[in-house]
Protein backbone atom coordinates (compact mmCIF):
# COMPACT_ATOMS: atom_id res chain seq x y z
CA UNK A 1 0.00 0.00 0.00
CA UNK A 2 1.06 3.42 -0.43
CA UNK A 3 -0.88 6.37 0.93
CA UNK A 4 -1.31 9.49 -0.31
CA UNK A 5 0.29 12.66 2.13
CA UNK A 6 -1.66 15.40 1.96
CA UNK A 7 -0.48 18.22 4.05
CA UNK A 8 -3.73 21.21 5.43
CA UNK A 9 -1.87 24.40 5.47
CA UNK A 10 -3.45 28.02 5.42
CA UNK A 11 -0.53 31.05 6.25
CA UNK A 12 -2.92 32.38 8.23
CA UNK A 13 -4.01 31.39 11.60
CA UNK A 14 -7.36 30.52 13.04
CA UNK A 15 -9.13 30.12 9.76
CA UNK A 16 -9.86 26.26 10.44
CA UNK A 17 -6.72 24.34 9.81
CA UNK A 18 -7.08 21.85 12.55
CA UNK A 19 -10.76 21.41 12.44
CA UNK A 20 -10.38 20.82 8.74
CA UNK A 21 -7.83 18.28 9.84
CA UNK A 22 -10.09 16.63 12.27
CA UNK A 23 -13.09 16.33 10.23
CA UNK A 24 -10.87 15.45 6.98
CA UNK A 25 -9.52 12.48 8.90
CA UNK A 26 -12.64 11.58 10.01
CA UNK A 27 -14.56 11.76 7.34
CA UNK A 28 -11.76 9.42 5.80
CA UNK A 29 -11.53 6.97 7.77
CA UNK A 30 -15.58 6.73 8.49
CA UNK A 31 -15.13 5.89 4.51
CA UNK A 32 -13.36 3.16 5.37
CA UNK A 33 -9.76 4.34 4.67
CA UNK A 34 -7.06 3.90 7.21
CA UNK A 35 -6.18 7.50 8.06
CA UNK A 36 -2.83 8.91 10.26
CA UNK A 37 -3.25 12.56 11.41
CA UNK A 38 0.03 14.19 12.26
CA UNK A 39 0.31 17.45 14.50
CA UNK A 40 3.53 19.44 13.39
CA UNK A 41 2.00 22.48 15.06
CA UNK A 42 4.83 21.56 18.40
CA UNK A 43 4.53 24.07 20.89
CA UNK A 44 1.13 24.82 20.09
CA UNK A 45 -0.75 21.50 19.64
CA UNK A 46 -4.84 21.44 19.46
CA UNK A 47 -5.46 18.21 16.93
CA UNK A 48 -5.83 16.03 19.98
CA UNK A 49 -8.44 18.31 21.79
CA UNK A 50 -10.68 18.06 18.57
CA UNK A 51 -10.56 14.07 18.08
CA UNK A 52 -11.19 14.26 21.92
CA UNK A 53 -7.84 12.11 22.06
CA UNK A 54 -5.91 14.89 24.63
CA UNK A 55 -5.90 11.83 27.73
CA UNK A 56 -4.49 9.07 25.82
CA UNK A 57 -1.50 10.44 24.61
CA UNK A 58 2.01 9.14 25.69
CA UNK A 59 4.34 9.32 23.14
CA UNK A 60 4.85 12.49 20.76
CA UNK A 61 6.44 13.38 17.16
CA UNK A 62 9.41 14.23 19.02
CA UNK A 63 9.97 11.69 20.67
CA UNK A 64 9.54 9.28 17.69
CA UNK A 65 12.00 11.40 16.16
CA UNK A 66 14.43 11.00 19.42
CA UNK A 67 14.06 7.81 19.44
CA UNK A 68 12.38 7.03 22.91
CA UNK A 69 10.36 5.19 21.25
CA UNK A 70 8.74 3.24 18.17
CA UNK A 71 6.45 5.40 15.35
CA UNK A 72 4.08 2.68 16.18
CA UNK A 73 3.94 3.17 19.95
CA UNK A 74 3.33 7.15 19.22
CA UNK A 75 0.23 6.54 17.25
CA UNK A 76 -3.19 6.79 19.35
CA UNK A 77 -5.88 5.04 17.82
CA UNK A 78 -9.30 6.44 18.13
CA UNK A 79 -11.35 4.43 19.85
CA UNK A 80 -14.80 5.56 18.33
CA UNK A 81 -13.22 5.28 15.29
CA UNK A 82 -10.64 2.73 14.80
CA UNK A 83 -9.05 3.58 11.34
CA UNK A 84 -8.28 6.67 12.08
CA UNK A 85 -4.61 7.33 14.50
CA UNK A 86 -3.03 10.20 15.58
CA UNK A 87 0.55 11.23 15.77
CA UNK A 88 0.72 14.42 18.32
CA UNK A 89 2.53 17.47 18.23
CA UNK A 90 4.79 17.89 21.84
CA UNK A 91 3.44 20.63 23.67
CA UNK A 92 6.94 21.42 25.52
CA UNK A 93 9.04 21.97 22.56
CA UNK A 94 9.45 24.43 19.20
CA UNK A 95 9.59 23.89 15.35
CA UNK A 96 13.18 23.24 15.45
CA UNK A 97 12.67 19.92 17.28
CA UNK A 98 12.01 18.05 14.09
CA UNK A 99 13.56 18.72 10.81
CA UNK A 100 12.27 17.97 6.96
CA UNK A 101 14.53 15.21 6.87
CA UNK A 102 12.79 13.23 9.57
CA UNK A 103 9.11 14.49 8.83
CA UNK A 104 9.82 13.24 5.41
CA UNK A 105 10.91 9.67 6.73
CA UNK A 106 8.09 9.59 8.52
CA UNK A 107 5.34 10.07 6.25
CA UNK A 108 7.14 7.86 4.18
CA UNK A 109 6.67 4.97 7.06
CA UNK A 110 3.23 5.59 7.02
CA UNK A 111 2.49 5.56 3.36
CA UNK A 112 3.50 2.13 3.47
CA UNK A 113 0.23 0.85 5.56
CA UNK A 114 -2.06 3.97 5.61
CA UNK A 115 -4.44 5.20 2.89
CA UNK A 116 -4.25 8.74 3.85
CA UNK A 117 -1.59 10.65 6.15
CA UNK A 118 -3.39 14.13 6.64
CA UNK A 119 -0.74 16.78 7.87
CA UNK A 120 -2.13 19.44 9.95
CA UNK A 121 0.23 22.07 9.07
CA UNK A 122 1.35 25.18 11.84
CA UNK A 123 0.43 28.76 11.01
CA UNK A 124 3.05 30.97 9.29
CA UNK A 125 5.66 29.82 6.83
CA UNK A 126 8.74 29.57 8.72
CA UNK A 127 10.57 26.20 9.77
CA UNK A 128 6.64 25.08 11.04
CA UNK A 129 5.49 25.09 7.68
CA UNK A 130 8.69 23.71 5.95
CA UNK A 131 8.68 20.81 8.35
CA UNK A 132 5.32 20.33 7.32
CA UNK A 133 4.79 20.37 3.83
CA UNK A 134 8.21 18.52 3.69
CA UNK A 135 6.87 14.96 3.08
CA UNK A 136 3.59 15.80 1.32
CA UNK A 137 2.83 15.56 -2.51
CA UNK A 138 -0.43 17.00 -2.15
CA UNK A 139 -2.10 19.88 -0.03
CA UNK A 140 -4.81 21.82 0.87
CA UNK A 141 -5.49 24.99 1.38
CA UNK A 142 -7.87 26.62 3.93
CA UNK A 143 -8.80 29.78 3.40
CA UNK A 144 -12.11 32.29 4.94
CA UNK A 145 -13.68 35.11 2.92
CA UNK A 146 -11.50 37.91 4.54
CA UNK A 147 -8.79 40.19 3.37
CA UNK A 148 -5.71 38.95 5.54
CA UNK A 149 -7.00 35.07 4.83
CA UNK A 150 -7.11 35.46 1.01
CA UNK A 151 -3.75 36.92 0.95
CA UNK A 152 -1.84 34.73 3.23
CA UNK A 153 -3.31 31.93 1.15
CA UNK A 154 -2.01 33.34 -1.35
CA UNK A 155 1.46 33.58 -0.46
CA UNK A 156 1.11 30.34 0.63
CA UNK A 157 -0.29 28.60 -3.25
CA UNK A 158 3.17 30.48 -4.53
CA UNK A 159 5.16 28.96 -2.44
CA UNK A 160 3.38 25.57 -2.91
CA UNK A 161 3.35 25.93 -6.34
CA UNK A 162 7.24 26.24 -6.81
CA UNK A 163 7.85 23.51 -4.90
CA UNK A 164 8.35 20.21 -7.18
CA UNK A 165 7.35 17.53 -4.61
CA UNK A 166 3.86 19.01 -4.51
CA UNK A 167 1.83 17.73 -7.39
CA UNK A 168 -1.77 19.61 -6.34
CA UNK A 169 -3.30 21.83 -4.24
CA UNK A 170 -6.47 22.79 -3.92
CA UNK A 171 -8.61 25.48 -2.18
CA UNK A 172 -11.25 24.84 0.91
CA UNK A 173 -13.01 28.48 1.82
CA UNK A 174 -14.02 28.26 5.48
CA UNK A 175 -16.93 30.13 7.72
CA UNK A 176 -18.65 31.24 4.42
CA UNK A 177 -21.20 32.98 5.50
CA UNK A 178 -24.38 33.60 2.79
CA UNK A 179 -26.32 36.02 4.36
CA UNK A 180 -23.12 38.30 4.44
CA UNK A 181 -22.70 37.47 1.02
CA UNK A 182 -26.36 37.97 -0.12
CA UNK A 183 -26.12 41.92 1.31
CA UNK A 184 -22.81 42.00 -0.44
CA UNK A 185 -20.86 42.69 2.44
CA UNK A 186 -18.87 39.44 1.93
CA UNK A 187 -16.98 38.14 -0.84
CA UNK A 188 -18.61 35.46 -2.90
CA UNK A 189 -16.78 32.54 -3.38
CA UNK A 190 -16.56 33.09 -7.38
CA UNK A 191 -14.66 35.96 -6.17
CA UNK A 192 -11.99 34.47 -3.87
CA UNK A 193 -11.43 31.76 -6.25
CA UNK A 194 -10.97 34.56 -9.30
CA UNK A 195 -8.64 36.52 -6.87
CA UNK A 196 -6.49 33.29 -5.66
CA UNK A 197 -7.07 31.55 -9.13
CA UNK A 198 -6.66 27.94 -7.11
CA UNK A 199 -8.97 25.50 -7.88
CA UNK A 200 -12.13 24.23 -4.80
CA UNK A 201 -11.87 21.52 -3.08
CA UNK A 202 -14.50 22.46 -0.65
CA UNK A 203 -17.22 25.11 0.36
CA UNK A 204 -17.74 25.23 4.15
CA UNK A 205 -20.86 27.41 5.58
CA UNK A 206 -20.12 29.25 8.94
CA UNK A 207 -21.63 26.85 11.75
CA UNK A 208 -21.80 27.68 15.73
CA UNK A 209 -22.17 23.67 16.31
CA UNK A 210 -18.41 23.71 15.33
CA UNK A 211 -17.94 25.04 18.38
CA UNK A 212 -20.28 22.71 20.50
CA UNK A 213 -17.94 19.85 18.66
CA UNK A 214 -14.69 21.04 19.83
CA UNK A 215 -15.78 21.52 22.88
CA UNK A 216 -17.12 17.60 22.88
CA UNK A 217 -14.01 16.91 21.34
CA UNK A 218 -16.37 15.40 18.58
CA UNK A 219 -16.01 15.78 14.85
CA UNK A 220 -18.52 17.80 13.59
CA UNK A 221 -18.42 14.99 10.48
CA UNK A 222 -20.13 12.51 13.23
CA UNK A 223 -23.24 14.65 13.20
CA UNK A 224 -25.75 13.91 10.55
CA UNK A 225 -27.66 16.94 10.64
CA UNK A 226 -25.24 19.64 10.20
CA UNK A 227 -24.74 21.65 7.23
CA UNK A 228 -21.10 22.13 8.39
CA UNK A 229 -20.35 18.39 9.09
CA UNK A 230 -21.98 17.45 5.15
CA UNK A 231 -19.29 19.82 3.73
CA UNK A 232 -16.25 18.16 5.28
CA UNK A 233 -18.15 14.56 3.80
CA UNK A 234 -18.40 15.84 0.73
CA UNK A 235 -14.35 17.07 0.88
CA UNK A 236 -13.69 13.63 1.67
CA UNK A 237 -15.41 11.89 -0.88
CA UNK A 238 -13.99 14.62 -3.58
CA UNK A 239 -10.40 13.50 -2.43
CA UNK A 240 -11.42 9.84 -3.03
CA UNK A 241 -12.25 10.83 -6.27
CA UNK A 242 -15.81 10.96 -6.72
CA UNK A 243 -17.29 14.01 -7.96
CA UNK A 244 -19.70 15.72 -5.74
CA UNK A 245 -21.49 19.07 -6.27
CA UNK A 246 -20.73 21.80 -4.19
CA UNK A 247 -23.34 22.52 -1.55
CA UNK A 248 -26.15 25.36 -2.58
CA UNK A 249 -25.66 27.47 0.76
CA UNK A 250 -27.59 30.03 -0.83
CA UNK A 251 -30.14 31.67 2.08
CA UNK A 252 -34.01 30.83 1.74
CA UNK A 253 -35.39 33.93 -0.11
CA UNK A 254 -38.77 35.07 1.10
CA UNK A 255 -41.92 35.51 -0.65
CA UNK A 256 -41.33 38.05 -2.88
CA UNK A 257 -37.45 36.78 -3.49
CA UNK A 258 -39.02 33.77 -5.18
CA UNK A 259 -41.57 35.14 -6.78
CA UNK A 260 -38.58 37.13 -8.46
CA UNK A 261 -36.81 34.32 -9.23
CA UNK A 262 -39.87 32.74 -10.91
CA UNK A 263 -40.26 35.57 -13.18
CA UNK A 264 -36.90 35.87 -13.76
CA UNK A 265 -36.83 32.27 -15.13
CA UNK A 266 -39.90 32.66 -17.21
CA UNK A 267 -38.37 35.69 -18.87
CA UNK A 268 -35.08 33.95 -19.49
CA UNK A 269 -37.50 31.18 -21.29
CA UNK A 270 -39.33 33.54 -23.18
CA UNK A 271 -36.47 35.65 -24.31
CA UNK A 272 -34.77 32.05 -25.51
CA UNK A 273 -37.76 31.46 -27.81
CA UNK A 274 -37.92 34.56 -29.25
CA UNK B 1 -41.92 42.68 -24.68
CA UNK B 2 -39.54 45.26 -23.33
CA UNK B 3 -42.66 47.51 -21.71
CA UNK B 4 -43.08 44.50 -19.89
CA UNK B 5 -39.38 43.72 -18.61
CA UNK B 6 -38.95 47.56 -17.65
CA UNK B 7 -42.30 47.69 -15.92
CA UNK B 8 -41.34 44.55 -14.28
CA UNK B 9 -38.04 45.92 -13.11
CA UNK B 10 -40.06 48.87 -11.69
CA UNK B 11 -42.48 47.21 -9.59
CA UNK B 12 -39.28 45.32 -7.97
CA UNK B 13 -36.87 48.34 -7.85
CA UNK B 14 -40.17 50.06 -5.73
CA UNK B 15 -40.26 47.08 -3.43
CA UNK B 16 -36.52 46.30 -3.04
CA UNK B 17 -34.22 48.04 -0.34
CA UNK B 18 -31.97 50.75 -2.00
CA UNK B 19 -28.72 49.59 -2.38
CA UNK B 20 -26.75 52.27 -2.12
CA UNK B 21 -23.09 51.22 -4.73
CA UNK B 22 -20.71 53.35 -2.41
CA UNK B 23 -21.48 50.63 0.55
CA UNK B 24 -21.00 47.53 -1.55
CA UNK B 25 -18.37 46.73 0.92
CA UNK B 26 -17.67 43.10 -1.11
CA UNK B 27 -16.57 45.21 -4.30
CA UNK B 28 -14.25 47.21 -1.91
CA UNK B 29 -12.98 44.44 -0.73
CA UNK B 30 -11.99 42.45 -3.86
CA UNK B 31 -10.76 45.02 -5.51
CA UNK B 32 -8.59 46.04 -2.76
CA UNK B 33 -7.40 42.58 -2.58
CA UNK B 34 -6.82 42.29 -6.39
CA UNK B 35 -4.25 45.26 -6.05
CA UNK B 36 -2.51 43.90 -3.35
CA UNK B 37 -1.99 40.43 -4.82
CA UNK B 38 -0.60 41.95 -7.61
CA UNK B 39 1.70 43.69 -5.90
CA UNK B 40 2.34 40.56 -3.81
CA UNK B 41 3.05 38.49 -6.28
CA UNK B 42 5.30 41.01 -8.75
CA UNK B 43 7.18 42.49 -6.21
CA UNK B 44 6.29 45.93 -8.08
CA UNK B 45 5.58 48.84 -5.79
CA UNK B 46 3.25 51.30 -7.13
CA UNK B 47 6.23 53.60 -7.13
CA UNK B 48 8.25 51.93 -9.65
CA UNK B 49 4.72 51.32 -11.77
CA UNK B 50 4.59 54.62 -12.38
CA UNK B 51 7.94 55.48 -13.29
CA UNK B 52 7.50 52.05 -15.80
CA UNK B 53 4.04 53.85 -16.96
CA UNK B 54 6.20 57.38 -17.08
CA UNK B 55 9.23 55.67 -19.10
CA UNK B 56 7.03 53.81 -21.42
CA UNK B 57 5.20 56.95 -21.99
CA UNK B 58 8.43 58.61 -23.48
CA UNK B 59 9.16 55.86 -25.64
CA UNK B 60 6.34 55.66 -27.32
CA UNK B 61 5.61 59.44 -28.03
CA UNK B 62 8.91 59.15 -30.54
CA UNK B 63 6.50 57.15 -32.74
CA UNK B 64 2.78 57.96 -32.01
CA UNK B 65 1.06 61.07 -30.40
CA UNK B 66 -0.91 59.65 -27.79
CA UNK B 67 -3.59 60.21 -25.03
CA UNK B 68 -0.89 60.46 -22.20
CA UNK B 69 -3.86 60.71 -19.60
CA UNK B 70 -5.83 58.12 -20.60
CA UNK B 71 -2.58 55.49 -21.08
CA UNK B 72 -3.71 52.65 -18.46
CA UNK B 73 -1.00 50.15 -16.91
CA UNK B 74 -2.92 46.96 -15.20
CA UNK B 75 -2.11 43.78 -14.47
CA UNK B 76 -4.65 41.29 -14.96
CA UNK B 77 -4.73 38.09 -14.19
CA UNK B 78 -5.51 34.89 -16.56
CA UNK B 79 -5.54 31.45 -15.03
CA UNK B 80 -2.61 31.17 -12.82
CA UNK B 81 -0.73 33.41 -15.22
CA UNK B 82 -0.61 37.65 -14.46
CA UNK B 83 0.22 39.53 -17.90
CA UNK B 84 0.90 43.31 -18.37
CA UNK B 85 -2.01 44.73 -20.19
CA UNK B 86 -1.40 48.40 -21.22
CA UNK B 87 -4.21 50.43 -23.13
CA UNK B 88 -2.74 53.21 -25.34
CA UNK B 89 -5.38 55.35 -26.42
CA UNK B 90 -3.53 56.83 -30.27
CA UNK B 91 -4.39 60.68 -31.50
CA UNK B 92 -2.45 59.55 -34.52
CA UNK B 93 0.35 57.87 -36.12
CA UNK B 94 3.76 60.59 -36.51
CA UNK B 95 4.59 60.78 -40.02
CA UNK B 96 8.42 59.54 -41.19
CA UNK B 97 9.88 63.08 -40.57
CA UNK B 98 8.43 63.67 -37.16
CA UNK B 99 9.30 60.01 -36.10
CA UNK B 100 13.11 61.17 -37.59
CA UNK B 101 13.10 64.35 -35.67
CA UNK B 102 12.03 62.59 -32.18
CA UNK B 103 15.07 59.79 -32.64
CA UNK B 104 17.17 62.36 -33.42
CA UNK B 105 16.06 64.42 -30.41
CA UNK B 106 16.52 61.57 -28.35
CA UNK B 107 19.95 60.30 -29.61
CA UNK B 108 20.94 64.52 -28.82
CA UNK B 109 19.53 64.25 -25.18
CA UNK B 110 21.38 60.35 -24.80
CA UNK B 111 24.22 62.45 -25.98
CA UNK B 112 24.37 64.89 -23.51
CA UNK B 113 23.41 63.16 -20.79
CA UNK B 114 26.45 60.83 -21.38
CA UNK B 115 28.65 63.79 -21.41
CA UNK B 116 26.79 64.98 -17.99
CA UNK B 117 27.84 61.62 -16.67
CA UNK B 118 31.10 62.18 -17.67
CA UNK B 119 31.15 65.61 -15.78
CA UNK B 120 29.45 63.84 -13.24
CA UNK B 121 32.68 61.63 -12.60
CA UNK B 122 34.78 64.91 -12.32
CA UNK B 123 32.42 66.56 -10.04
CA UNK B 124 32.62 63.46 -7.90
CA UNK B 125 35.69 63.80 -7.67
CA UNK B 126 35.73 67.71 -6.82
CA UNK B 127 32.67 67.95 -4.68
CA UNK B 128 30.37 64.54 -3.62
CA UNK B 129 27.85 66.56 -2.39
CA UNK B 130 26.28 68.97 -4.85
CA UNK B 131 25.93 66.21 -7.04
CA UNK B 132 23.70 64.12 -4.98
CA UNK B 133 21.74 66.81 -4.99
CA UNK B 134 21.30 67.21 -8.59
CA UNK B 135 20.33 63.11 -8.89
CA UNK B 136 17.82 63.54 -6.45
CA UNK B 137 16.37 66.65 -8.37
CA UNK B 138 16.12 64.90 -11.19
CA UNK B 139 14.46 61.37 -9.98
CA UNK B 140 11.56 63.35 -8.39
CA UNK B 141 11.15 65.45 -11.61
CA UNK B 142 10.72 62.41 -13.68
CA UNK B 143 7.97 60.88 -11.24
CA UNK B 144 6.06 63.89 -11.16
CA UNK B 145 6.71 64.76 -15.34
CA UNK B 146 5.24 61.05 -15.94
CA UNK B 147 2.48 61.71 -13.62
CA UNK B 148 1.07 64.95 -14.59
CA UNK B 149 1.82 67.04 -17.85
CA UNK B 150 0.71 70.28 -16.24
CA UNK B 151 3.71 69.66 -13.96
CA UNK B 152 6.15 69.27 -16.20
CA UNK B 153 5.42 72.49 -17.11
CA UNK B 154 6.33 74.04 -14.53
CA UNK B 155 9.31 71.81 -13.46
CA UNK B 156 10.77 72.58 -16.70
CA UNK B 157 11.32 76.34 -15.76
CA UNK B 158 12.77 75.75 -12.50
CA UNK B 159 14.84 73.47 -14.43
CA UNK B 160 16.37 75.32 -17.22
CA UNK B 161 18.68 77.35 -15.01
CA UNK B 162 19.40 73.80 -13.52
CA UNK B 163 22.37 71.68 -14.71
CA UNK B 164 19.91 68.64 -15.69
CA UNK B 165 17.98 69.44 -18.92
CA UNK B 166 17.55 65.48 -19.31
CA UNK B 167 14.55 64.86 -18.08
CA UNK B 168 12.72 68.17 -18.93
CA UNK B 169 13.76 67.67 -22.60
CA UNK B 170 12.54 64.48 -22.40
CA UNK B 171 9.14 65.18 -21.63
CA UNK B 172 8.88 67.79 -23.69
CA UNK B 173 9.61 65.61 -26.64
CA UNK B 174 6.36 63.49 -25.24
CA UNK B 175 4.69 66.69 -24.82
CA UNK B 176 3.16 69.63 -27.31
CA UNK B 177 6.15 69.03 -29.75
CA UNK B 178 6.16 71.84 -32.08
CA UNK B 179 5.80 74.41 -29.32
CA UNK B 180 8.66 72.94 -27.50
CA UNK B 181 10.58 73.15 -30.05
CA UNK B 182 12.38 76.27 -29.86
CA UNK B 183 12.58 76.13 -25.51
CA UNK B 184 14.58 73.07 -25.53
CA UNK B 185 17.17 73.78 -27.99
CA UNK B 186 17.51 76.95 -25.99
CA UNK B 187 17.65 74.39 -22.95
CA UNK B 188 20.14 72.75 -24.95
CA UNK B 189 22.34 75.31 -25.54
CA UNK B 190 22.28 76.51 -21.70
CA UNK B 191 23.12 73.52 -20.73
CA UNK B 192 25.98 73.25 -22.88
CA UNK B 193 26.98 76.52 -22.53
CA UNK B 194 27.04 75.92 -18.62
CA UNK B 195 29.02 72.79 -19.12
Amino acid sequence: MSGRVIVITSGKGGVGKTTTSANIGTALAKAGNKVVLIDTDIGLRNLDLLLGLENRIVYTIVDVVEERCKLKQALVKDKKNPNLSLLAAAQTRDKSAVTEEQLKDICETLKKDNDFILVDCPAGIEQGFQNAIAGASEAIVVTTPEMSAIRDADRIIGLLAAREEIVTYKLLLNRVRPNLIATNDMMSVEDVVELLACELIGIIPEDTGIISSTNKGDPIVNDDKSLAGQAYRNVAKRIMGEEVEFLNLEEDKNILGKIKDFFEKKIKEIKAKI
Amino acid sequence: MSFFTDFYNKVFSFFKPQENPESNVKDVARSRLKLVLMQDRTNLTPKILEQMRGELIDLLSKYVELDKDLLELNFEQEGDQVALMLSIPVIRAKDEKEIEEALKKDALIKGIQLAEDEEDIEEIEESAETNNNDNENSSEETIDNSANTELCNETEESVETENNSESSADNDTSNEEHENNNEKEENQEQNTSSN
